[in-house]
C-alpha cells in the first residue's frame, strides 16, 4: 500500500512539476474533436458518445506510453523493480497516476465536446463523470499495463495500440452504452454501470497478479 | 541469451509426426468422401457444405487459444521453456484456422444472408479473438530476449483469455442481433449431415494436432540449433 502511494505521489509530482502530459494531452484531444466537427455533419446526437470516447481513447494512448518511457530513462524502472514489496502494488500507483491524469484531460475535453457540438451536458454532469471514471479504471488498468509491456519491444508507439485495443474493447462497449444512454435519455439503467464494474474489477485483478512478470528485470 | 548448462530442448519423436500425419491423411479422406455425398441443403444449396469446413476451423481456432492461454501460464509458474514453445505454436495454428474460418464465413454469409459481414455476436468475438491473438503474435516478433519474450507473451496470452468471456457479455448486453444459428441445441443439422460435419470436426482436429507437433518440433530443433552455435563461439 505504501509502495502505491510513493508510486503515486511520484508520478503526480513529475507531472505537477512538468505538465508536459497533461499539456500533450489536451491539445491532442481538442484537435481529434476539431477534425471530429470538421469532418462530420452539424447533427450528430447518435454519434456523439462514440466520438467523445474515441477522443478519449487517443489522449490516453498519448499519455500511458509517455508514462513508462519515463522510467526508461537513466534505468529508473530497476529501481522501481527493487521496491520491498509486491510489484502489483507498483502497476495500482501507476495505474491510479494515469486514472487522475486522463481525468483532468476528460473533464477539460468534454467541456470543449459539448461547446463544439452543442450538447448540453450540465443536466447530466455528475453521472457522465461517474461512468467516465468508472470506464477510466479498466481503461487505465490495460492501457498502463500493455504500456509497461509495449515500451520494452521495438516500435513501441505501434505496440500500445495494438495491444491495448483488443482488449479494451468490452470496457468501451459498456462506456459507450452508458454515454449513449445519459445523452439521449438522460436517464441511466443498471446494466452497464454493473458490467463496468465487474469488467473494471477482472481486469485490475489480473493485471495486479500478473504485473510482477512484466517488471521482472 | 540461454545458458550453456541448459539441456538440449526437446523436439517431437518423428514416429509421433508420422503418426499424426497419417491419421490427418486417413481423416482427411473419409471427410472428402463424406462431404461430396452429404445431401444437398434444400435451402441454401451446395454452398452450405462450407459448414464442414467453417465450423471445424472455428473449434481448433478456439482450441488453439485457449490452449496458449494455458501454456502460458504454466510457464509463468513453471518457468519451463516447452511451454513457451507450445504457446507460441498454438497461437500461431490458432491464429491460422482462425484466419480461415473468418476468410469462409463471408463467402457463406453473402450467399445465405444476403452480407459479407454481419456484426452478429458470435462474429464479431471471434474477430476481436483474431486481433488478440494476431496482437500476441506481433508482440512475440517485436520483444527481444527469449526470456522477456516469453514472459510478455504469457502475460497477454492470460489476459485474451479473461478478455473473451468480457467481449461475450458485451455484445450479449449491448450488441445487435444474432445472426447465427443457435446450434449448441440438438437437431440442427438436417437429415443426413451428421456424419460428414462429426468426420469434419475430426479433421479439424486432426489438421490443428499435426500442424501444433510440427511447429512444436521445428520451434524446438530452432532452439537447439541457437544452442549449438553458441557452443561453437564459445568453443573458438
Amino acid at each position: 500500500m505504501n509502495v502505491l502511494l510513493a508510486v503515486l505521489w511520484k508520478d503526480l509530482t513529475i507531472e505537477l512539476r512538468s505538465r508536459d502530459r497533461v499539456v500533450a494531452m489536451v491539445v491532442f484531444s481538442l484537435l481529434v474533436v476539431m477534425v471530429f466537427h470538421l469532418s462530420l455533419p452539424a447533427d450528430t446526437r447518435d454519434t456523439a458518445p462514440g466520438l467523445l470516447w474515441i477522443a478519449y481513447v487517443f489522449a490516453a494512448l498519448l499519455g500511458l506510453g509517455r508514462s513508462f518511457s519515463l522510467e526508461l530513462e537513466n534505468d529508473a524502472v530497476s529501481g522501481i523493480a527493487l521496491a520491498p514489496a509486491d510489484r502489483g502494488w507498483v502497476f495500482l500507483g501507476k495505474a491510479a497516476a494515469n486514472w487522475i491524469i486522463l481525468s483532468a484531460v476528460q473533464a477539460v475535453t468534454a467541456l470543449v465536446f459539448a461547446l463544439v457540438f452543442d450538447l448540453d451536458l450540465m443536466a447530466v454532469a455528475g453521472r457522465l463523470a461517474g461512468v467516465v471514471a468508472l470506464s477510466s479504471v479498466g481503461l487505465c488498468a490495460i492501457g498502463t499495463l500493455s504500456a509497461a509491456v509495449a515500451v520494452r519491444t521495438r516500435f513501441r508507439e505501434v505496440m500500445l495500440p495494438l495491444l491495448m485495443l483488443p482488449l479494451l474493447w468490452p470496457v468501451l462497449s459498456g462506456a459507450v452504452h452508458a454515454t449513449r444512454q445519459l445523452l439521449t435519455s438522460g436517464s441511466l439503467s443498471f446494466e452497464p454501470i454493473q458490467f463496468l464494474i465487474v469488467t473494471d474489477g477482472i481486469y485490475l485483478i489480473v493485471s495486479f497478479l500478473v504485473f510482477e512478470y512484466i517488471l521482472d528485470e | 541469451m540461454r545458458h550453456l548448462s541448459q539441456p538440449v530442448p526437446h523436439t517431437i519423436p518423428p514416429r509421433a509426426l508420422l503418426t499424426s500425419g497419417l491419421v490427418l491423411a486417413a481423416l482427411a479422406a473419409v471427410w472428402s468422401a463424406l462431404v461430396l455425398t452429404a445431401p444437398v441443403d434444400r435451402m441454401q444449396g451446395v454452398v452450405q457444405k462450407i459448414l464442414y469446413v467453417h465450423v471445424p476451423c472455428a473449434f481448433s481456432a478456439y482450441l488453439g487459444f485457449g490452449l496458449t492461454a494455458i501454456a502460458g501460464a504454466l510457464y509463468l509458474a513453471r518457468n519451463d521453456e516447452r511451454f513457451d514453445r507450445l504457446a507460441a505454436a498454438a497461437a500461431e495454428v490458432g491464429v491460422l484456422f482462425c484466419s480461415l474460418n473468418i476468410l469462409s464465413g463471408p463467402i457463406w454469409a453473402k450467399a445465405t444472408w444476403g452480407h459479407w459481414w454481419a456484426w452478429d455476436p458470435r462474429l464479431t468475438v471471434t474477430l476481436l479473438l483474431w486481433f488478440v491473438y494476431l496482437a500476441y503474435l506481433l508482440l512475440r516478433s517485436f520483444t527481444e530476449g527469449s526470456d522477456r519474450t516469453a514472459r510478455f507473451a504469457a502475460v497477454y496470452g492470460i489476459l485474451g483469455a479473461t478478455a473473451m468471456p468480457l467481449n461475450y457479455f458485451a455484445i450479449d448486453l449491448f450488441g445487435g442481433a444474432a445472426m447465427h444459428p443457435e446450434n449448441l441445441e440438438r437437431g440442427s443439422l438436417g437429415a443426413g449431415m451428421g456424419w460428414p460435419f462429426a468426420a469434419a470436426i475430426a479433421v479439424g482436429f486432426a489438421a490443428f494436432v499435426h500442424l501444433l507437433l510440427l511447429r512444436v518440433d521445428l520451434a524446438a530443433r530452432h532452439t537447439a540449433a541457437e544452442l549449438a552455435a553458441q557452443e561453437r563461439d564459445f568453443a573458438r
